[in-house]
């Protein structure tokens, strides 16, 4: 080799080296978001600084997660992992599986809450005095789309312990069958959000019209209407897969229906079931029912009965509820992680409370903060 | 802080190199220590004075040793006192409890745990101060009379948390005088490069088909998934281990350093021997200087090379954590290095080298099976996966789910296991037209900024990036 020649070690080495650089000088000329709309989450923020903290290690991890928060183009970084990684013929990522057409279906995690969650729900059915107690799990997308899941995998234990739960708790309604019967027909879960759709809940709400004995309105009666098509959830954040479109919001909605919407929290008065500031939003399914209230006072003018209903659960009933406004006067929707008292008190003292319904889905009741607030 | 992370590689060490190298020479110490000191008290705020206080009793052990010691018998009172202050950190922080567990069993006792968390590199650094003492006492390096540069020697970042065990006698003359060149900055910064992507890029992906493995149960893992899980485990810990080598050796140029060569593909050995000459060499090297040959090594008679190689292979078990797996780990070394060297080894080296590579590396595989879990409950239930005897079945589905997500990586992982590089490098010298040559240059420099960017990509994305050595 000749002596004026530049080696190629050098090239290369200067190059990475003016690379890392741009990347840390940028970190600090760039603006530091505190919100990634793409994650849906709050970054890090910089970590108060204490000789507490620094001995515990507490500090220097906190400023670690806030490099990485704060690092310069992270969407665009995340966005190249996850298309390097279905490259190569990854089919999950953090926990998420890949699924056939397009289907993002998240994992599920083994049971630790069972007998706890059993223990809860057989307590307060007791409790009750005058009402009846229905209880509603939900199996997602793992169980209901199995066939969606990428080739190889086999996965019933979600299934597995539905039966399990159904079988210790009296008064659970069963919604699996219709579920997995009208899967094909409609689709029933969002392939980008973990909840259901509406067509999910209004399949739920005929077997939930059965069990009740009443009659459930057809899908004909209603008015179908897409309200958004670019609704990006919580398991495309998950798996940062810029590649994919979003998916249809669809509502049912009864013609001429008047509801009073009471947040009673926020204060908040509505005349309807929809808050359409969501759509704008990242999160989309926040859309139904104004995302998270601790109780929420429903008064149905149009119907057909005086009878009242407390309804107890996560995000997966606030696309259900707008079904019941047509057999009960009153809807009564809780959220006992941050509803603080006994609403077993509430019901008991309200005579006209017929019906109280539990509904949870099957992937997060365990890890679930409200269930530890039924009582 | 590991290297192989956002605030090691875009923060740390830039500014740390920018310090260094704009400083005066005789400055250049001193920067080195400060960050170092503060690299390890990053992740060990407290600790770090144990690491101060070793080094202050080694380095002013060793001026007495030179001043008082004028026979072998003087000096070996204070290699004594050297050794027995190292041993017993090391005893207390890593093995007391680990002992009175042992007790508490035996004797049915229940004797309080004392709870110590573990100082990162304490096996690294007391290993690197005892040779220190060791080669004086020997009289096989010269005293170092700069107590700075003596715990610069003991703290420098590159090796201390994962290794090498780099002893003093090596990089004496450079702690003093080094020279540091734009062609050291340029190869040691593409040697932590390579480092970098096996770690982030090939590790961690085989230590997460691992963690999906292992989480198994007997209904779900087949014979041949379990196999599958420990040769990930394999690939996951060379990839890792050697990872660490080589950033720290790269790093150690850039800074004008040379450190010796730690690893040297030790998954092609045709032996179990030859494995053992290619693993950890500094470590392995560590108990032959100074514990295998001062007891006789194999010129002694047959029962007392026995007793040598029981003590060197239960230490080198126990090194490498408080708990009965390792020692069962370099039992199992120690008894087949002893077979090799008096039942089979003639007739081993007789047979196909394809022969000789399947026994080596199947011992290695079934090995690290035994290190990977330190639950011996655990350990024997994975026994059972492995050969079959939980009545799982031979051949699953599952395992071809693992292989549609880690097939490329795993592919990759076995041929960058053999010296693919070193071959490559070679072929690209020989070539003689100077057209071809740019054309080739220009695919490495597109290849070490891709990889670069995708590493960083995983990293920022925050991905499984598991550190290993915290038991060593």
């Amino acid at each position: 080799m000749k002596k004026h020649e530049i080696r190629i070690e050098t090239i290369i080495s200067f190059c990475l080296a003016g690379i890392i650089l741009f990347f840390s000088v940028g970190f600090f000329i760039n603006k530091k978001v505190e919100f990634s709309v793409k994650e849906n989450r709050y970054l890090e923020k910089f970590p108060t600084f204490s000789f507490q903290n620094l001995k515990n290690g507490s500090f220097t991890k906190d400023l670690e997660s806030y490099l990485a928060d704060h690092f310069s183009n992270r969407d665009f970084f995340m966005g190249f992992k996850t298309g390097f990684e279905k490259s190569l013929g990854k089919r999950e990522i953090n926990d998420v599986y890949l699924g056939k057409d397009g289907y993002f279906i998240e994992k599920y995690q083994l049971p630790l809450q069972n007998e706890k969650i059993i223990n809860t729900f057989n307590t307060f059915a007791e409790k009750i005095e005058n009402a009846e107690v229905s209880f509603m799990l939900i199996p997602t997308a793992i169980s209901i789309y199995q066939e969606k899941l990428p080739p190889f995998v086999e996965d019933n234990r979600q299934m597995e312990n539905f039966h399990y739960l159904s079988s210790e708790i009296s008064g659970m309604i069963d919604v699996s069958e219709a579920l997995l019967e009208k899967k094909e027909e409609f689709p029933l879960f969002y392939k980008l959000d973990h909840h259901w759709t509406t067509y999910g809940a209004y399949f739920a709400y005929q077997e939930f019209a059965k069990a009740k004995g009443f009659s459930a309105k057809g899908i004909e009666e209603y008015q179908v209407s897409v309200v958004s098509d670019d609704f990006k959830g919580t398991i495309y954040s998950k798996v940062n897969d810029y590649s994919v479109a979003g998916d249809e919001i669809v509502i049912f909605e009864m013609p001429n229906q008047k509801v009073e919407v009471n947040y009673q929290d926020s204060g908040e008065i509505s005349d309807s079931f929809y808050e359409y500031s969501y759509l704008e939003k990242k999160d989309q399914y926040s859309f139904f029912l104004n995302n998270i209230h601790p109780f929420i006072d429903i008064t149905s003018y149009d119907a057909k009965s005086e009878e009242e209903i407390v309804v107890i659960k996560d995000s997966f009933a606030n696309c259900f509820v707008p079904f019941l406004a047509e057999h009960y006067k009153k809807i009564y929707v809780v959220d006992t992680r941050y509803y603080k008292d006994a609403i077993s008190e509430f019901i008991n003292q309200n005579k006209k409370i017929k019906d109280v319904l539990v509904l949870y889905n099957m992937n997060t009741i365990d890890s679930d903060l409200g269930v530890g607030g039924i009582y | 802080m590991v290297f192989s992370s956002i605030p090691f590689l875009f923060f740390f060490f830039p500014i740390f190199l920018i310090f260094y190298y704009i400083m005066p020479k005789r400055w250049k110490n001193y920067i080195l220590l400060l960050f170092s000191l503060v690299f390890y008290a990053w992740g060990e705020p407290v600790y770090i004075l144990l690491m101060i206080f070793a080094s202050a009793v080694d380095y002013g052990n060793g001026l007495l040793m030179t001043k008082f010691g004028d026979t072998k018998k003087k000096r070996k009172i204070f290699l004594l006192f050297s050794v027995f202050i190292n041993l017993s950190m090391l005893g207390f922080f890593k093995y007391a409890d680990f002992f009175i567990e042992t007790i508490n069993q035996i004797g049915n006792l229940s004797i309080k745990p004392l709870g110590l968390g573990l100082p990162i590199g304490i096996s690294f650094f007391t290993f690197q101060t005892m040779s220190y003492s060791i080669d004086l006492y020997k009289k096989e390096v010269e005293v170092e009379k700069n107590y700075f540069t003596y715990l610069t020697y003991v703290s420098m970042f590159p090796q201390l948390i994962a290794g090498p065990i780099v002893r003093f006698s090596t990089v004496r003359e450079e702690l003093h005088h080094r020279e540091i060149t734009r062609d050291g900055f340029s190869d040691g910064l593409l040697r932590f490069m390579q480092g970098l992507f096996k770690k982030v890029l090939i590790a961690n992906n085989m230590g997460a088909l691992w963690e999906n493995i292992r989480g198994l149960s007997y209904e779900t893992i087949s014979v041949t998934t379990a196999w599958l899980g420990a040769i990930s485990f394999t690939l996951q810990l060379y990839f890792d281990f050697s990872a660490y080598s080589d950033m720290a050796i790269g790093m150690g140029k850039m800074l004008g350093f040379h450190y010796l060569e730690n690893f040297n593909y030790p998954l092609i050995a045709k032996s179990v021997t030859d494995f053992w000459r290619r693993w950890h060499i500094s470590l392995s090297t560590w108990f032959r200087d100074y514990i295998y040959i001062p007891l006789g090594g194999n010129r002694v008679g047959i029962g007392k090379h026995l007793r040598n190689i029981a003590v060197v292979w239960f230490l080198t078990g126990l090194w490498h954590g408080a708990a009965w797996n390792f020692i069962l780990w370099g039992v199992y070394y120690g008894i087949l290095l002893t077979l090799e060297k008096y039942v089979w080894g003639k007739k081993l080296a007789k047979l196909p080298a394809f022969f000789q590579h399947i026994y080596a590396i199947w011992i290695v595989v079934f090995g690290f099976t035994i290190f990977v879990f330190d639950d011996m409950g655990k350990l024997g239930e994975y026994l059972t996966f492995l050969f079959g005897i939980a009545k799982n079945p031979i051949f699953g589905t599952e395992i071809l789910y693992y292989l549609m997500n880690y097939g490329v990586l795993l592919i990759v992982a076995v041929l960058l296991s053999a010296p693919i590089y070193p071959w490559l490098q070679k072929k690209i010298e020989q070539i003689q037209t100077k057209r071809k040559k740019d054309v080739i240059k220009a695919i490495c420099a597109v290849c070490y900024i891709a990889l670069f960017l995708l590493t960083t990509a995983y990293l920022v994305g925050d991905t499984y990036n598991p550190f290993l050595y915290f038991r060593f």
